[in-house]
């Protein structure tokens, strides 16, 4: 298991992989693994344009089949407002580490896009068909190719993942229902409640129906 | 044609608006019935309504949460790692983590008592009661610890948040070390308090509480604007105190506002109070040097900027044998102050103890150890066994000796708007500090491993401070005490060679312990605020606090 070395300097990631159920630090490559919102309230920037019959064959082939159908189309519709609403170059978070003002990256979805398109023409190089039409395993083959130049065990927040696979992905597993799908109770980390129950030990989850979705809809706070 | 500059009139003049500073504004009209003018360089920030949006996208992007909190051009140099440029109505403890320990006893003597570092022209108890009165005006929720450990007058305003699931086992565990824990002190609501809302554990305290509960400055300045006792300037920049060159008292302060229009102004003023954190309380003396003072004002000793005092740690994450489950309230932790009160005889290390659970090494992976790419059920499959172990993190914070040259300078080479010279910033141990350095981080290495093996578990990783950078919950530059050739200030905060000038809070602090500093920052600025209020002498007019 290869851990994550922060920058004895930096505060910021100290205090990330400190308390560790963090915040989507989503700029600094190789922080620790998030929890984000599965989708900010904000209203759309703009439309990402990803064409949604090839982000749902991918969300099929690299989301784990317990969430069920809905609850990968669940996945995908937060992944794709997540997209919707990143706001390129905002400032970062500061407070500690260090003096400077720094930014969030560039809009990564012009790239993911790319790739959405590049696995389609993969899959019609390799198989004659759109990466669509083929079957899971197929699809996860061709995603494995796809990705075979991303290194490294740690899964990144979905703003530096080099990959719109790997993105999606990581958009999934930082919601609070994936980590509870992970820990087999109700603990739904990052959520606002109350105090009363801190006390208690959480409440296991009683069946796959009730973790579905894996992703959370609603407000929390 | 030069148009004059605006021109203002106070009673008492305030500069800076953070924590400290509202504090202190908060205790002076309630004891006073002079005018308040508190001047501020940046704007307000995100208000209140606005946050739990920002958290949002705080959790969704890493985006601040606060915006327009700083000045592009007024900023720190050198060595910054613990500073934060925010410059904004509430200041840092806009974004703090509400983490409110009391220093210990010990601190206020370490000369007296260890033969290292500096008294304090103060004891303890002389800020028992300040220390309660920053509770109180906060709201402190807090567990009384074991009583000669954890010394207080009266009890916490509020109970303690609670000792949740996680944090239950690793109080059994800690125990096991002989080690006693308890609910660590924080400026958060346990329960509904003066109109704010019970915490919601949402876990993001730092850098953003979106409900409230969480103490932050900006609520006090609400209350105080309100109530018109207080009169708030916003993005005005005070780059010069004017003294008297026969008298020494401070006449007015000059500046500019930090909007577009850069409008000139001054403020004249009756008493002034620098409560504007480590940096730029420093900084304005240095600033303002004149022909009477070419080293800056306050400045006698030499020692304004000198002595910039923190702390270093040492943090572990350890496997430990329990049914953790991360996320019940990760900000959350158990404190122990048993470290704090070492005998005299042993070498010096004085160091806090703070336990939280942690998720690391339960975190989903891109890839198993065999490098294969995890997808769909895979990845879900190694997450759950991963996760279905337990982790722990610790940390000490220990105590570092300030150095004279543990410093603030003017960096010419770095100027805002207006021309002047930024601050550039360099800690340095004492030397009785240089010397234990290793040795003491030796020492916590072998406390986390001791209390890893008594539990059963071992280390996951274990990381130190780096020593060539900044120090935590930095303090100190206007340091205060007896002698006006060792200090800048006296016991009570007023300036040795100014009579109606002040510095309170964090810069006057003689040392920083080793524990979180925010409430003892606000502590001191209340005692000097008390020693304000009787100066100006006017009748009490309690009105209540806002």
């Amino acid at each position: 298991m290869s851990e994550t070395t922060p920058s004895p300097g930096n505060r910021r990631h100290f205090l990330k992989s400190a308390t560790v159920l963090v915040a989507a630090a989503a700029c600094a490559p190789g922080t620790d693994a998030t929890i984000t919102t599965d989708s900010p309230r904000a209203q759309p920037l703009r439309d990402a344009d990803l064409n949604s019959a090839q982000l749902s064959a991918l969300a099929e082939a690299v989301l784990p089949a317990a969430l069920g159908a809905e609850g990968q189309r669940a996945a995908v519709t937060a992944f794709v407002a997540w997209c919707d609403a990143y706001e390129p170059v905002a400032e970062e978070m500061h407070g500690y580490g260090y003096a400077d003002v720094r930014y969030l990256p560039a809009d990564p979805v012009p790239a993911w896009r790319a790739q959405l398109d590049a696995l389609d023409r993969l899959a019609q190089r390799v198989h004659h068909a759109p990466f669509a039409s083929r079957s899971l395993a197929e699809r996860q083959a061709l995603v494995a190719q796809a990705t075979r130049s991303v290194r490294g065990e740690r899964l990144p927040s979905p703003l530096t993942a080099s990959h719109i696979a790997i993105a999606l992905v990581s958009h999934w597993a930082s919601s609070p229902r994936a980590w509870d799908m992970a820990l087999g109770v109700q603990v739904a980390p990052m959520t606002c409640r109350t105090l009363d129950g801190a006390v208690q030990k959480p409440l296991p989850i009683v069946s796959a129906a009730s973790a579905d979705s894996g992703v959370r809809s609603g407000s929390r706070t | 044609m030069t148009q004059s500059p605006r021109t203002f009139e106070a009673d008492i003049l305030i500069v800076g608006s953070g924590i400290t500073a509202a504090m202190m504004a908060a205790h002076l009209v309630e004891h006073t019935s002079r005018s308040i003018t508190v001047v501020e360089a940046g704007r307000a920030s995100t208000p209140l309504r606005e946050r739990a949006m920002a958290r949002e996208r705080y959790l969704a992007y890493g985006e601040s949460p606060w915006k327009s909190d700083h000045l592009d051009d007024q900023n720190a140099f050198g060595t910054t790692w613990g500073f934060s440029p925010s410059m904004t109505v509430g200041g840092l403890a806009m974004h703090w983590g509400g983490v409110s320990p009391r220093y210990s006893p010990e601190d206020f003597r370490l000369r007296s008592l260890y033969g290292v570092g500096d008294d304090w022209p103060c004891t303890y108890d002389d800020l028992d009661p300040f220390y309660q009165e920053a509770e109180e005006r906060m709201g402190v929720a807090g567990e009384q610890g074991p009583v000669a450990l954890d010394p207080r007058g009266k009890p916490y305003p509020m109970p303690p948040l609670p000792i949740n699931y996680n944090l239950a086992q690793l109080q059994q565990w800690a125990a096991k070390s002989d080690i006693a824990t308890w609910s660590t002190p924080s400026a958060k609501n346990s329960v509904a308090r003066d109109g704010r809302a019970q915490c919601q554990r949402c876990d993001t305290c730092y850098p953003v509480c979106p409900t409230g509960a969480k103490y932050t400055p900006d609520i006090t300045w609400d209350a105080l604007v309100q109530s018109k006792r207080v009169t708030l300037l916003t993005e005005t920049l005070v780059r010069r105190l004017v003294a008297d060159p026969r008298t020494g008292r401070i006449m007015q302060a000059s500046g500019n506002r930090t909007d577009t229009s850069g409008e000139a102004f001054t403020i004249s003023a009756k008493t002034v109070v620098l409560a504007a954190g480590f940096v730029w309380s420093p900084h304005l003396l240095l600033l303002s040097q004149d022909s009477a003072h070419p080293n800056g004002l306050a400045n006698r000793s030499g020692l304004v900027g000198k002595y910039l005092a923190g702390h270093r740690n040492v943090n572990a994450y350890l496997r430990v044998p329990m049914p953790l489950i991360p996320g019940i309230n990760v900000q959350h932790s158990l404190v122990s102050k048993q470290f704090m009160r070492p005998p005299r005889s042993s070498r010096y290390l004085r160091h806090d103890l703070r336990v939280w659970e942690s998720s690391v090494g339960r975190e989903p992976r891109l890839r198993n150890d065999n490098g294969d790419l995890l997808m769909g059920d895979a990845l879900l499959s190694d997450w759950k066994q991963r996760a279905s172990g337990a982790t722990a993190r610790v940390r000490a914070y220990y105590d570092v000796i300030p150095d004279r040259e543990s410093k603030l300078i003017l960096d010419d080479a770095h100027r805002n708007r207006f021309g002047d010279p930024m601050p550039s910033v360099s800690f340095r141990d004492a030397p009785e500090s240089a010397a234990l350095h290793m040795w003491q981080e030796e020492q916590l290495r072998a406390l986390f491993t001791r209390m890893a093996k008594a539990g059963g578990g071992d280390i996951l990783r274990m990381e130190n401070s780096a020593n060539d950078l900044g120090q935590e919950h930095p303090a100190g530059g206007c340091r205060m005490g007896t002698d006006p050739m060792t200090s800048v200030v006296d016991g009570w905060g007023r300036a040795h060679d100014h009579e109606n000038l002040w510095v309170a809070g964090a810069p006057a602090q003689v040392s920083a312990s080793c524990c979180n500093g925010t409430l003892t920052f606000a502590a001191v600025g209340l005692r000097t605020a008390s020693a304000i209020a009787r100066d100006v002498s006017s009748p009490i007019t309690r009105s209540g606090a806002p």
